[in-house]
């Protein structure tokens, strides 16, 4: 064993330690304090689930979990079978468009869904102009609302772990089906569905426990009564009650156990039914089917359809951005470039600051990733297996969870939390497994016999790291850089806890535009804005690193 | 009686041509094998008679129904059998649900499928296994499942592609004899892919060698060996010498060719119907038919003095590469000679082993 790598272990093991281990065992610990006394005890957890209110909110996520992945599924199953079987023309187009929801902020999502299906929204003023409803109609506001736009959100998720397994299927696994006496309808049941189980469930637990996480959508759409929800607005605004806010923690640590557990137990089920393993001689586009015209023209329609959902995003966003006063009407009718005049020019630390933490966290990524990804997959230092256990079990943490525990853990003691260094050092933590994944990936990758080569020609371990390992592995880093700076850009979850004046990001800056009402336009633009960065991101990770997303997301579908 | 009938059967793939208009038959019960190199089509033939590939043009005809002209038949009514190359055992599913697929999809009732499954099984030998999933399966039990499948139906033809190729060398020839004396035993007409020569000569009834799309040769293993059609079949069955030279003589049923170095060598085995003089031909031996002496014996025919220029032990026998008149010649002799490199000796060509191909 290197006195080297157990040094890099070290070091890595206490910036986890520090980073993870410690506030997260902190929000632990807290959540059964006793409201006014010294004491430790159950009493919260008993309050929580004898409130009925709390139940109920309880109820509603779990009900929202299970409707926005049934959703998705039924849209997500055909558009896989389409993207992964069919021959078309433009599939990878579709595909880019399809699976764009991944990468930008739900919350940018569900603001252009107000615009167009609000009550005063496109759609409703048009129905009421034609005279074909007198009153608006709610599209929008409420369960339904969430279950829509959490689902556009989520479909990519879905549709990449389903339309990978479909891919993954080694033919004549399904012709055998078919000599046997299977065909059509019977085959896909009994052989494709089943071999695609352990796909599809790596992608469903990312969507069943969105709703356990995402709290800002819900408060969008005027509701309040979902757990991350409940928590934030405890949290955020009730701090002072004790009451409020010890249910606040709760619910932070119920909606992370139950993600953390439920993300453990799909792990476990997943390994153990790696079915892809077990047959050899896999082509690489699995079984494509040429279709009739027919079928054709379905598929087409089909992937138009959501394509046009996906597309409204960056449209009404783009509309209202370059407008004002988009109030009561269909369609703006006084353009403006005034928006983008308050964001570059009146305050132009919002753009600052996101580049500035989002860069900084980056820089923490990939001091930290990179030797760590090195020493998962090349080294055997003892407890490297349970150092990559945690970081990935950072997946599954709510940024809620990160928030919060930031927010009590470096407080008093580590007052971390009065410098701005907070900021960067929470959106690091909280995307920590991104980038480790994709130098992980990429690792694996490279034969570990061209750094022996080098070892044997008389380089050192380091040398032949800076001379071999790295630019070979570089293709694979700068995808993972730019992910991750996509992800840190687009953060809220985490931020919105952190944040003292003049630490503004961009997301931040569109929630609280929203928030404060009559803002929309400079809101629009600054989620017009940031898809715009964001797209450019993506198409210089797609000139590099080849198709935007599977090179960025992996065949194994999302967060895995 | 032909069972299965392939009349002109053409496919291609974009512009690559991966069946060259064929016809082929196979008898009822008989185990034909198509062998071929890698890309030859012997793969797409059997997809054809699967029906998991569609020709564009010819037919298969199975007990005298076509399969592609009158409506095309989807694999699921052919009533076939087949082992895949990886056989593609579905993981999901136990051993005993793997075999019973097909039997369930006929809905017969579970007593029934029970027996005929544990019947099967127990012929592969993998009774008691049956509650297993493939994956803690090894190699070969996978493989024998895969068998298992195919049969319990009893399946009007059996269609193997290369069933063998993923196992290691041990194994394989002992499942060659499994797979033969099973599918003997059950009377069933079967078309077997393998670009294995040893394989195919083991397994087969008949043989049908195809290159680039073409079906070159068709005959039992014997005659394959013994009288190759072209360079091709001779060169891809077993081992074989080529000595280049031209037809000097032709006479009833024997020629003299003539090597570079105006060597004569006398050739029995022939087409005299394509023979002319000054054709260019080559002349095949197999390295076990040529005899070694250390003196001329007699005024034979074909007796050629060459140098030992390299020895290979290869433990019941051994390999001298003769060097005669700068023709490199490969001859197996008997593992106790004791000739050494750079000795010289004389090699006998049987004039009836000697094949003249053009």
């Amino acid at each position: 064993m290197s006195r080297g790598n157990l040094l890099i272990s070290a070091i890595l093991w206490s910036v986890v330690a520090l980073f993870v281990i410690y506030p997260l065992s902190f929000l632990m610990i807290e959540s059964f304090k006793i409201a006014g006394t010294d004491r430790y005890g159950l009493q919260n957890y008993i309050d929580f689930f004898k409130d009925p209110y709390y139940l109920k909110t309880f109820g509603n996520t779990l009900l929202l979990g299970v409707l926005v992945l049934a959703t998705t599924t039924l849209v997500g199953l055909p558009l896989a079978y389409i993207l992964a079987r069919y021959r078309l023309k433009g599939k990878v187009l579709f595909t880019a468009l399809i699976l764009l929801p991944i990468v930008l902020p739900a919350y940018a999502g569900a603001f252009a869904l107000i615009v167009l299906f609000g009550k005063m929204g496109t759609i409703n003023l048009l129905l009421m102009d034609w005279g074909l409803i007198s009153k608006p109609i709610n599209f929008v506001f409420g369960l339904h609302g969430l279950v829509f736009i959490q689902a556009l959100h989520l479909l990519p998720f879905i549709v990449l772990s389903i339309s990978a397994g479909f891919t993954n299927i080694d033919p004549s696994l399904e012709e055998a089906a078919e000599v046997e006496g299977a065909s059509g309808w019977k085959r896909f049941l009994t052989v494709t569905l089943p071999l695609t189980s352990p796909n599809y469930l790596a992608g469903a637990v990312i969507v069943f426990l969105w709703p356990f996480t995402d709290w800002l959508t819900p408060l969008i759409f005027g509701q309040q009564d979902y757990l991350p929800s409940i928590a934030y607005i405890n949290i955020a605004y009730h701090f002072t009650d004790m009451h409020r806010k010890y249910m606040g923690i709760v619910s932070v640590v119920i909606s992370s156990l139950i993600c953390v557990g439920i993300f453990l137990a799909s792990k476990t089920w997943v390994e153990k039914k790696k079915y892809t393993a077990l047959s050899k001689g896999t082509t690489l586009e699995g079984r494509i089917i040429e279709t009739g015209l027919f079928t054709k023209v379905w598929a087409y329609a089909y992937m138009l359809f959501i394509a046009v959902f996906v597309l409204l995003i960056p449209i009404v966003l783009g509309l209202s951005a370059f407008s004002r006063r988009w109030v009561l009407q269909p369609f703006p009718s006084y353009w403006t470039l005034d928006n983008f005049r308050l964001i570059f020019l009146e305050t132009p630390i919002l753009l600052k600051n996101s580049f500035v933490f989002s860069a900084v966290a980056l820089l923490f990524g990939v001091t930290f990733g990179l030797p760590a990804a090195y020493l998962i997959t090349r080294t055997k230092v003892p407890g490297k297996d349970t150092l990559d256990f945690v970081i990935t079990l950072m997946l599954a943490f709510p940024g809620i969870a990160v928030g919060v525990s930031y927010l009590l853990a470096f407080w008093e003691g580590i007052p971390l939390a009065t410098h701005w260094i907070i900021m960067p050092l929470s959106l690091f933590i909280r995307r920590l497994p991104y980038f480790l994944r994709m130098a992980h990936a990429s690792y694996l990758q490279l034969d570990v016999s061209l750094e022996e080569a080098s070892e044997v020609s008389g380089a050192g371990k380091f040398k032949t790291f800076i001379n071999i390992s790295l630019p070979l592995l570089l293709k694979g880093v700068f995808v993972g850089l730019v992910m991750f700076f996509i992800m840190a850009f687009q953060e809220i979850s985490t931020a919105i806890f952190l944040y003292r004046g003049g630490w503004e990001t961009l997301p931040i800056g569109i929630y609280l535009n929203w928030h404060r009402g009559m803002e929309f336009g400079i809101a629009g633009a600054m989620a017009f804005l940031m898809i715009v960065i964001i797209f450019v991101l993506l198409l210089i990770v797609a000139r590099i690193g080849g198709g935007i997303l599977g090179a960025a997301w992996g065949s194994s579908g999302g967060k895995y | 009686m032909a069972f299965i009938k392939i009349e002109n059967l053409f496919k291609k793939f974009g512009t690559m041509v991966a069946v060259n208009h064929i016809d082929l038959e196979v008898i009822q019960g008989e185990i034909l094998t198509l062998l071929g190199p890698s890309g030859c089509g012997k793969t797409t033939t059997l997809r054809c008679i699967a029906g998991l590939e569609r020709p564009d043009e010819g037919d298969v005809l199975i007990d005298g129904k076509p399969m592609f002209s009158k409506g095309f038949v989807p694999p699921s009514q052919r009533e076939i059998g087949m082992v895949f190359q990886n056989y593609a055992v579905w993981p999901h599913l136990r051993v005993f649900d793997n075999v019973a697929y097909g039997l369930k999809l006929q809905r017969l009732p579970k007593e029934e499928i029970k027996r005929r499954v544990n019947e099967v099984l127990e012929s592969v030998g993998l009774s008691g296994l049956g509650k297993r999933y493939p994956g803690q399966l090894s190699g070969g039990q996978q493989q024998r499942v895969a068998l298992a499948r195919a049969l319990v139906r009893n399946p009007k033809v059996l269609l193997l592609d290369e069933p063998l190729s993923n196992l290691d060398a041990k194994l394989r020839e002992r499942m060659r004899f499994e797979i033969k004396s099973l599918v003997r035993r059950m009377n069933m007409t079967s078309v077997y892919v393998t670009h294995d020569q040893a394989e195919a000569m083991v397994i087969s009834d008949r043989i049908a060698v195809m290159e680039s799309g073409n079906i070159v040769q068709v005959g039992a293993p014997e005659e394959i060996y013994k009288k190759p059609a072209n360079r091709f079949v001779a060169d891809f069955i077993g081992t074989t010498n080529f000595i280049p030279g031209e037809i000097a003589e032709i006479r009833e049923n024997q020629i003299y060719v003539t090597t570079e170095f105006g060597q004569k060598i006398l050739c029995k085995v022939f087409d005299s119907a394509t023979a002319v003089p000054d054709q260019k031909v080559h002349v095949s031996i197999r390295p076990e038919d040529i005899e070694v002496y250390a003196e001329p014996s007699g005024s034979r025919d074909n007796v050629f003095k060459g140098t030992i220029m390299h020895r290979a032990y290869l433990g019941n026998f051994l390999n001298f590469f003769v060097n005669v008149d700068h023709t490199m010649i490969r001859v197996q002799v008997p593992y106790h000679l004791r000739q050494k490199e750079g000795e010289e000796l004389y090699l006998y060509l049987n004039p009836e082993k000697c094949i003249a191909l053009p």
